[in-house]
């Protein structure tokens, strides 16, 4: 269906969707070791469905989380221990956990009815460390600090073992996650989450119900974080604390913050853009760049992660899906450009 | 224009193809591939540069020699930031892009642990792990039959400290102060077991990673009147833990499991330190063992610094000389397999670096006996012989 006040073109849609079912193969005819590529772009799709959902909290109602490492770690132990330890079947937990870590996410709404920005950003931090401290602390289940051994994910009798069945997997739930992402993003849920973002004074005049909108978006960013969770657990077949760093929370900001807040295509270009330079430029440029600085590995992975952001947020604030969109209206309004500007 | 690229395309997966079939991965004529994923920026950088470079000291003592089977030994080493994940990614692009024969020495219990699937999917081993987590050789585990583990585990050094305390001192009260994540957890299940063997209690007090501040734990051990402490730290926490209690005037004995072995300890405690007492499951680099000797020998020969000289360096030396011997064993045409077959070939073989080291189907733990090191006026002593 086509958007009231949008020209969205979208013949595109089927042919990606298709697109994305082939990669493989392709990949798999151009280089021998498809199977690291594959692990690449698994580990992009599960981070994916969780932006989309930090997207809509964030970007949409402006309530920033640097929390959501915390929102993946529960969703992997509460899948974890719901599939292994009670015998809950996989397909079911894929229901279940994201629903409990929506929870989470209500509880954790309730701050943000107070406070907004820097401090909300500390208290969601703080949250994170408070799920450490739990997991390790709660060892019966979940094996203390020592990290959790997971099971295959197993839907209808058919187990997913490989990078190759992990990347069919995955990038199903991603583009559902992106859908129901945007479509809610379109829905009246998402108009009010705008209005907030943009004044709170002038949304709850208009008759939004701030609190119930407030906590709302936590808690579907929560079952997004807590679907990404699920999958993240049983697709790397290993969970421990280490996983979820608090950095980990800052690069999934960064992510939606490069691909450009409250666009749903730009979390989605962002967490690509992140996870192939993090993953694969950067081990590749590494020592090209060694040869000129004499850094360490890592440390260049963060200078180059400050840089990009730092690029980013002064010379283009609406991200990389802001950068496609000047650049498609440049090229229809050709010759006849009111600024000769292209990005 | 459109057939050129069609028969590039064809060729480059022709080119592929052959790449794809060669027999093992990481062996060619005059070469050997070894996979490191070692912790170049994280918490545990120090380690992260020590560890391949003593490793590669002895690398480079076989390759002039003509190497192993005529084949020079080659490392390359990935960055996992101590981040599971990262390491994850790191192990997938050493076996599937850069072909690796084998992985060696990835660093850290959560890395190797996550690593296990890959292990086991791609049949890789990975020879001696550089962490002294007992799970690493704990044979039920996924893929345990492709670890070789090298050192005593932490959970089995807790308990022998435990039984030299008791046989010590029949009354002692033991303190333990152990780091809240993988490392400490392995400390605790040695320390739960002792307490079962022996029907004692252990006061435990955590602390967690990178914490420079341990007041409250030594008091805490002080109220509850312990005698004798284990410091299952690193080096900076035997440091502080001992000079904090000097300060609050508390002196019990205390003990340190093989991290705290440091030279350093013995160095930036001064007084403090003085009679601590830590388990190693290693020969001392400074000792007269004839690989600790040669050891000294290449590091004056190849001007090695002298920061990195120390007991992190010469254990990424001594569990070289396991991988090189494996590697010999596993005769000239080696596959992973192979390796494997060779390395459980290992029968109390001792170069003298570590205690003994046997190898079995059923058993990949290497050693499980540690020597004791005292510091006395201010320099390591060994004052036991090999106990288990």
């Amino acid at each position: 269906m086509k958007g009231r006040y949008e020209d969205e073109n979208l013949t595109w849609i089927p042919i990606l969707i298709v697109g994305i079912f082939l990669l493989p193969f392709v990949l798999k005819g151009l280089t021998y070791s498809y199977k690291y590529y594959l692990f690449v772009l698994n580990m992009a799709g599960i981070y994916i469905i969780l932006t989309v959902g930090l997207d809509l909290l964030s970007g949409y109602t402006g309530l920033i989380s640097l929390g959501h490492a915390a929102f993946l770690a529960i969703g992997s132990y509460t899948s974890a221990i719901l599939v292994d330890q009670v015998g809950i079947p996989f397909v079911f937990s894929l229901f279940i956990s994201p629903l409990i870590v929506g929870l989470f996410g209500f509880i954790i709404g309730f701050p943000a009815l107070r406070i907004t920005g820097m401090y909300l950003g500390l208290t969601t931090m703080g949250f994170g460390f408070i799920v450490k401290r739990l997991i390790i602390a709660f060892r019966e289940w979940t094996q203390g600090a020592g990290g959790l051994e997971v099971s295959f994910p197993i839907i209808f009798g058919y187990t997913f073992k490989s990078d190759w069945d992990n990347y069919f997997l995955i990038s199903a739930f991603a583009i559902l996650a992106v859908v129901v992402s945007r479509r809610i993003g379109k829905s009246k849920i998402g108009r009010a989450f705008m209005a907030i973002r943009d004044s709170e004074q002038a949304a709850e005049a208009s008759g939004v119900n701030l609190a119930k909108y407030k906590m709302l978006a936590f808690f579907i960013s929560g079952i997004f974080a807590g679907l990404a969770g699920v999958l993240f657990a049983h697709t790397s077949h290993f969970i421990s604390t280490d996983h979820f760093d608090i950095l980990l929370s800052i690069y999934f900001i960064i992510m939606v913050l490069v691909g450009g807040a409250s666009s749903i295509y730009g979390a989605v270009l962002g967490t690509l853009f992140i996870v192939l330079l993090d993953y694969l430029f950067v081990p590749e440029m590494k020592g090209w760049i060694q040869e000129f600085l004499n850094i360490e590995g890592g440390d260049i992975q963060s200078l180059l992660f400050g840089l990009i952001m730092f690029l980013f947020i002064i010379f283009q604030p609406t991200g990389l899906y802001g950068m496609w969109l000047k650049m498609r209206i440049y090229w229809k309004l050709f010759p006849f450009n009111p600024k000769k500007k292209f990005i | 224009m459109k057939k050129y690229i069609g028969l590039s395309f064809l060729l480059t997966l022709l080119v592929m193809g052959c790449a794809n079939r060669a027999s093992a991965p990481g062996v060619s004529e005059d070469k050997i591939l070894i996979g490191n994923v070692q912790d170049l920026s994280g918490p545990m950088k120090e380690l992260g540069a020590v560890l391949p470079a003593g490793s590669n000291l002895y690398f480079k003592y076989i390759n002039e020699q003509g190497g192993v089977h005529d084949r020079q030994i080659e490392m390359m080493v990935e960055d996992h930031q101590y981040n599971p994940q990262k390491a994850v990614a790191a192990a997938k692009k050493l076996i599937e892009k850069d072909q690796v024969f084998c992985l060696y020495q990835v660093i850290g219990t959560s890395p190797c642990e996550a690593i296990r699937p890959i292990l086991a999917e791609s049949g890789i081993p990975l020879v001696a792990p550089a962490t002294q987590s007992g799970s690493m050789s704990d044979m039920s585990r996924e893929a345990a039959e492709l670890i070789f583990h090298t050192d005593t585990g932490y959970d089995k050094q807790t308990g022998i400290l435990v039984d030299y305390i008791l046989s010590q001192d029949s009354n002692a009260k033991i303190g333990l102060i152990y780091q809240d994540d993988d490392y400490g957890e392995n400390v605790l299940k040695g320390a739960a077991a002792a307490e079962a063997r022996t029907g004692i209690s252990i006061q435990r007090e955590a602390y967690q990673r990178g914490a420079t501040d341990f007041a409250g734990q030594v008091a805490n051990l002080m109220k509850g009147g312990a005698t004798q402490v284990i410091i299952a730290g690193v080096v900076k926490e035997p440091i502080i833990v001992m000079k904090t209690a000097a300060a609050m005037g508390y002196a019990p004995q205390f003990f340190g499991t093989s991290p705290t072995m440091d030279h350093r300890v013995a160095l930036a405690a001064g007084p403090a330190g003085e009679g601590f007492i830590a388990s190693n499951f290693a020969y001392l680099w400074n000792s007269d063992v004839p690989t600790a000797v040669l050891y000294r020998e290449l590091c004056e020969k190849y001007e090695v610094p002298e920061a990195y000289m120390g007991m992190y360096h010469f254990y990424g030396f001594a569990t070289a000389q396991v991988l090189v011997e494996g590697l010999k064993r596993a005769g000239p045409y080696p596959t992973r397999n192979r390796l494997v077959n060779a390395l459980e070939t290992f029968n109390k073989w001792d170069e003298g670096a570590f205690p003994p080291i046997t190898y079995s189907q059923n058993d990949h733990a290497g050693t499980e006996s540690v020597v004791l090191v005292q510091v006395k006026e201010g320099k390591q002593t060994v004052i036991t012989d090999w106990i288990d």
